[in-house]
């Protein structure tokens, strides 16, 4: 029987196990689904069963990029300015706090712990470390929405995590594509390399092309289905386009996820598309992450545990800061970070884009730590949200009110 | 003016990026995709705009932006998106047997077949007789022996009869069209389908008596050939009953499972041996015929397959050779002109036998003119069994081919027009945009 037909097989047979498994297991136990198909991916991959061969991992890399591009869309699709107008703009400020605080606290903490155990000059362990950082602050969303289904509730405090975990993908996704940008090494074909500089610059500019490809392209039209060949068609182009340059899809294809939704009367439709084809592509993109996964060979175990400590004392520290600085301690109690600590596919798909880029140094140690940060996280962030919602989501709704309150009187002023 | 900018922006942005990139995971083909389905579906909506189907759009905006004039996508680009090709053709098999009632079959299986035998029959004569009486222009057969003319005649002809099911298809999911004209036209397409794999491999059987092959690897068994035909109806049959107790007892992550089932669908219809449009064209049609939930999976695969319907038409088009293609058109047009005709007095005749009396007797022959990727495949075999003589031929087939794959569409669309059968908005001079599924497919080598 050929590689290609077994590997199909099992994708299929364990993907429908998988699914109804993680089915019962969030109805059960409030586990977040995701980490089971990580599993299945390094069982079938060469690590293990061998069913797929790194060559096929290889073959499937179109698919992975596609995946990074669509998971950076969604991103930048959260991104509605009439949308976002209506959220309280404190919430924004506590948000990018935390976000740069636990990037800088994650990336400096990991930056020495790398050139401490493995022996590496500064210079060398500063991408890594970075690449760490930013995979330190994307927090995941699932935890929430599973938390918030379950509870039927959607109050301020599962707002403010909702708010948190879209700056937090923002800054990760944006950290780790302007660093691919600034350290590109890859010689082109071009005449004169492009400066770091220029490449940020391309990094954008594929993103905005894309944007306005689609518009363009899409028009005054709103049919679902011609809907879906532009975005299909735009994020493919943008997703190629970056990986041909050796660039990160993500930070471009989140720039067409807000262009899209900020110019196109279709903005509702554009989540839906987006959100639909996206669940396929994550399956896809974690059972080949599964796959590609190499222990390293050099020991990993160490800066994985101190990223895993250093995550959480940075998220929890960060969001801590954060609130106290914009004076929202008191509504959103000293451990509303814990919220955020729910790691998922934007970690994965940073890791793993990450350990795909050639010359990538320690990638092996970046995309395991990916891999275990979220196989934990998926067993206890639903469950970590529910609680603080529960402690904290009566407070933060009078909190919430209050600063309505003042907000109308000052208007009204 | 939006189209023209959209495409001078694509062009000039792929100008831009090739220099600065290289190949590497695959990047370059994902590249190709994406540039292909933009610039090929802005072509094929100003196609559109002068009412010339939009399949003929793609291919126009294939060839435009292939290796071979503009040079947008690189000949490796086309060669990296091969797998495309490949889903595509499994894609639109499975659509196009899902397309089948068993209720259509039984009421009108004997007309067609009646129509589809005439039809082939009177065709593949006229060829023969042609190409034999213009083998002295034939510079490979021109001082062969007429018994050798006779058999590279016969084996022309078994390929040149071909007919496309995914132009077919693509028509109709772009027109709606679901009137006598359409659905006569896709039951004698389908079943001309097996037909003409049989007549191919009966011919080169015989002709190998007269002729024997230069090259080895063509060898085609009687049984090898029945296995073929009669082993895709069992793979499909039982690959139709597996996705309609899919479709029962999980039915979800449609998309993901319409993908991976046209992968699938390949990959074991190549490990049986078994044809491949065939088998998937089986299991759409027991898929849709057995389970209540059909429609959900076709819609899912239509919405999937969209962008790779694009992608694989404009593939085809950036495949052809223009400067390869030209000066063959002198000895091929008239074999166009005659293949066209025959296929007219073909299908008058099969109608006639048939009793067939609707608006499908005049205008069905229409539909029957297009040619692809079943015929290139096939022509493939030729010159892979002959090197000298067949690959000639191959290219004499390919520019025929490339002809029909143009002209065909165009006609088939004029007789739905004709039949009253084209959705009002396909119909009108500014089309609005026609469905996912609209987007067309073609079987492909």
């Amino acid at each position: 029987m050929s590689a290609g037909l077994v590997l199909i097989l099992v994708v299929v047979g364990a993907y429908v196990a998988a699914h109804l498994a993680s089915e019962w297991l969030a109805r059960r136990f409030l586990i977040v689904s995701g980490a089971e198909y990580l599993l299945l991916g390094i069982l079938l991959g060469p690590q293990v069963s061998g069913m797929i061969t790194a060559t096929t991992v290889g073959d499937f890399a179109p698919f992975m990029t596609l995946a990074f591009g669509w998971i950076g869309a969604l991103v930048g699709a959260q991104f509605r300015l009439p949308e976002l107008m209506r959220i309280p703009r404190v919430m924004y400020r506590v948000a990018w706090l935390e976000a740069v605080f636990s990037l800088a606290g994650v990336a400096g903490i990991m930056a020495a712990t790398l050139a401490w155990w493995f022996g590496l000059e500064s210079g060398e362990v500063v991408r890594p470390a970075i690449v760490l950082g930013a995979i330190a602050v994307a927090s995941a969303p699932a935890g929430i929405a599973l938390t918030s289904r379950s509870m039927g509730q959607s109050g301020p405090m599962i707002r403010q995590l909702s708010v948190a975990t879209a700056i937090d993908a923002v800054v990760a996704i944006t950290t780790f594509g302007l660093l691919l940008a600034i350290t590109h090494t890859e010689p082109p074909s071009a005449v004169r390399p492009p400066t770091a500089t220029e490449w940020v610059v391309v990094s954008i500019a594929v993103g905005l092309l894309g944007g306005i490809l689609f518009h363009l392209f899409l028009g005054p039209e709103r049919k679902v289905d011609r809907l879906f060949i532009a975005l299909a068609g735009a994020l493919i182009l943008t997703s190629g386009a970056a990986a041909y340059m050796r660039l990160s899809p993500l930070l471009p294809a989140m720039l067409v996820g807000a262009v899209l939704v900020n110019t196109s009367h279709s903005s509702v439709e554009i989540r839906q598309v987006l959100a639909k084809v996206e669940r396929p592509l994550y399956f896809v993109l974690l059972i080949f992450a599964g796959a590609a996964w190499q222990p390293s060979s050099r020991g990993w175990l160490v800066p994985v545990a101190v990223l895993l400590l250093a995550r959480m004392v940075g998220k929890l520290g960060a969001a801590r800061l954060a609130a106290r600085w914009t004076g929202v301690l008191p509504a959103l109690g000293p451990t509303w970070g814990m919220g955020l600590l729910g790691h998922g596919g934007l970690a994965i798909a940073i890791a793993l884009n990450y350990h795909l880029h050639e010359s990538s140094a320690l990638s092996n140690v970046v995309f395991t730590a990916a891999i275990v940060s979220v196989f934990l996280s998926d067993v206890f962030s639903a469950r970590v949200v529910r609680s603080l919602v529960r402690a904290y989501g009566v407070r933060v709704r009078g909190a919430a009110r209050r600063l309505a309150q003042s907000r109308t009187g000052q208007g009204a002023a | 003016m939006r189209r023209l900018v959209i495409l001078l922006l694509l062009f000039a942005a792929m100008r831009l990026i090739l220099p600065l990139g290289a190949e590497g995971q695959g990047s370059e083909a994902l590249l190709s995709f994406g540039f292909l389905i933009l610039a090929a579906y802005t072509v094929g909506e100003v196609a559109a705009t002068v009412r010339l189907p939009k399949i003929v759009g793609y291919l126009i905006g294939g060839l435009l932006f292939g290796p071979h004039v503009l040079g947008a996508i690189s000949a490796s680009g086309t060669e990296r998106l091969t797998p495309v090709s490949q889903l595509a053709v499994a894609l639109i098999a499975f659509l196009a047997g899902a397309e089948l009632r068993w209720g259509e079959v039984r009421d009108r299986g004997v007309a067609l077949l009646k129509m589809m035998s005439t039809e082939l029959a009177v065709t593949f004569i006229a060829l023969v007789g042609l190409l034999y009486g213009l083998h002295g222009l034939i510079p490979p057969l021109a001082g062969a022996p007429s018994v050798e003319a006779l058999a590279f005649a016969l084996l022309f002809a078994s390929i040149a009869v071909v007919h496309s099911p995914a132009v077919t298809m693509a028509l109709l999911t772009e027109t709606r069209a679901h009137g006598p004209v359409a659905r006569t036209t896709l039951g004698v397409v389908l079943l001309a389908d097996v037909a003409v794999v049989l007549l191919f491999s009966a011919t080169l059987a015989i002709v190998r008596s007269f002729a024997p092959p230069e090259g080895g690897s063509a060898i085609v068994g009687v049984g090898m050939v029945l296995w073929e035909i009669g082993g895709a109806l069992i793979v499909g049959a039982l690959l139709g009953g597996a996705v309609a107790l899919y479709l029962r007892y999980v039915g979800r992550e449609l998309i993901l499972f319409a993908v991976l089932l046209a992968f699938f669908g390949l990959e074991i219809a190549r490990l049986a041996h078994v044809e491949v449009l065939l088998t998937l064209l089986t299991a759409g049609f027991v898929a849709e015929n057995t389970s209540s939930r059909g429609d959900e999976l076709r819609h899912a695969m239509e919405r999937s397959a969209a962008p790779i319907f694009v992608v694989f038409f404009a593939l085809s088009g950036a495949k052809i050779d223009i400067a390869g293609v030209a000066p063959l058109l002198p000895l091929v047009l008239p074999i166009a002109m005659v293949r066209g005709s025959a296929i007219w007095l073909g299908t008058r005749l099969g109608a006639a036998w048939a009793r067939v009396a609707g608006p499908e007797r005049k205008l069905a022959w229409m539909g029957l003119v297009s040619q692809a990727g079943v015929a290139i495949g096939l022509s493939a075999i030729l010159a892979d069994a002959y090197p000298g003589r067949g690959a000639y031929l191959q290219g004499m087939l390919l520019a025929l081919i490339a002809v029909n794959e143009t002209v065909g569409p165009v006609l088939f669309r004029r007789a739905l027009s004709k039949g009253g059968e084209l959705a009002p908005e396909t119909g009108a001079a500014e089309p609005a945009a026609a469905p996912a599924a609209a987007i067309v497919a073609e079987e492909s080598s």
